[in-house]
């Protein structure tokens, strides 16, 4: 008999004491599986994460984006036995409620690498974080040949074939675009699906000085990969 | 002897006071400061007669010993730059595999 396959939302989380509890509170009621990534907060994030799961890591120090997602992929993978892992963040960014559209077009079971992208909407995004995702997402249409909308998102669902191609080296913020730049080279299918953000923190986030690490850090991958 | 030579000379005595009271406080080994004490000899050796390396300078063709002397400085600080990046960045990663292990395993 085929059981049903397991898919655990991935919160990663540094400082985010905030807004985390409101966040998990909207999570839980979508009644999913979740976990919490605690990536070395110097708040109260562990301790408020806790209350609202069980599977809550912590870093000892804070390692960045990538490595606290990667702490997240690994853990749901092989010690949850999870077949995709949907990534949020934990500052209430992301709501809950688009994660019924991520399970409408994912088949985590599939032996085939499965990827869903969250795409926000322009819209209300501030100027210069739009100005930062259209670069990153020209530069690895012009330099891989593919267009990969809103890069940054940190909104999206993978399976455990594509985590095992993806696997990313980055730690930081830069995850991202090392996602994107693999699934371009490599060809990997996607879909996509329009989600809502909420922006509670506007100093947070790109900025313009960041475009210029953009376009550095999808140089160097076009170069590595 | 002018004054930059004695100065580099009396700078090459500092470095090596240095290696002394570190390979004293046991963070040299005999044989790292036995290299570091050579080096800064071979400094102030070459910062009191600096003529020693005038036929390896006309050789390569350099106009003074002082320009050859910065190049091999450039040289050497480029080398010590990259492996100080190399071994920066398996630092990095050995951090990252030790604290995302611990994260895990308190959680097992």
């Amino acid at each position: 008999m085929n059981q049903a396959p397991k898919v655990y939302v991935v919160v990663t989380a540094f400082n985010e004491a905030k807004y985390l509890a409101t966040f998990l509170r909207k999570l839980g009621r979508q009644e999913l599986s979740f976990l919490v990534i605690d990536d070395g907060s110097t708040d109260q994030t562990a301790s408020i994460a806790r209350r609202y799961t069980k599977h809550v890591l912590s870093h000892p120090v804070n390692l960045g984006k990538g490595a606290t997602m990667k702490t997240g992929a690994e853990f749901a993978f092989k010690h949850l036995g999870a077949d995709a892992v949907i990534f949020m963040d934990g500052d209430d960014q992301h709501s809950p409620t688009d994660l019924k559209h991520f399970f409408a077009k994912l088949h985590p079971a599939s032996q085939q690498a499965q990827l869903v992208l969250g795409v926000r909407s322009f819209d209300a995004m501030p100027k210069t974080r739009v100005f930062g995702n259209q670069l990153a997402s020209a530069l690895v249409k012009l330099l891989f040949g593919r267009y990969i909308p809103d890069i940054p998102s940190g909104f999206k669902a993978l399976n455990r074939i594509a985590y095992q191609k993806l696997k990313w080296q980055s730690s930081d913020y830069g995850v991202e675009l090392e996602i994107a730049c693999k699934v371009a080279k490599l060809g990997l299918a996607f879909q996509t699906v329009a989600v809502q953000t909420l922006y509670h923190d506007l100093d947070r986030g790109m900025n313009l000085l960041d475009s210029f690490k953009i376009v550095y850090k999808i140089l160097l991958w076009r170069i590595n990969l | 002897m002018s004054i930059f030579q004695l100065f580099a000379a009396l700078f090459a005595l500092f470095m090596v006071y240095w290696v002394r009271t570190s390979h004293k406080r046991r963070q040299l080994s005999l044989l790292e400061a036995s290299f570091w004490y050579s080096v800064w000899s071979v400094f102030i050796l070459l910062s009191v007669f600096p003529n020693l390396l005038l036929g390896v300078a006309q050789t390569l063709h350099f106009a003074r010993v002082f320009d050859l002397l910065v190049v091999l400085a450039f040289t050497v600080l480029t080398i010590q730059n990259f492996y100080l990046y190399l071994k920066n960045k398996k630092l990095e990663q050995k951090l990252e595999t030790l604290a995302r292990k611990m994260a895990m395993k308190q959680q097992l």
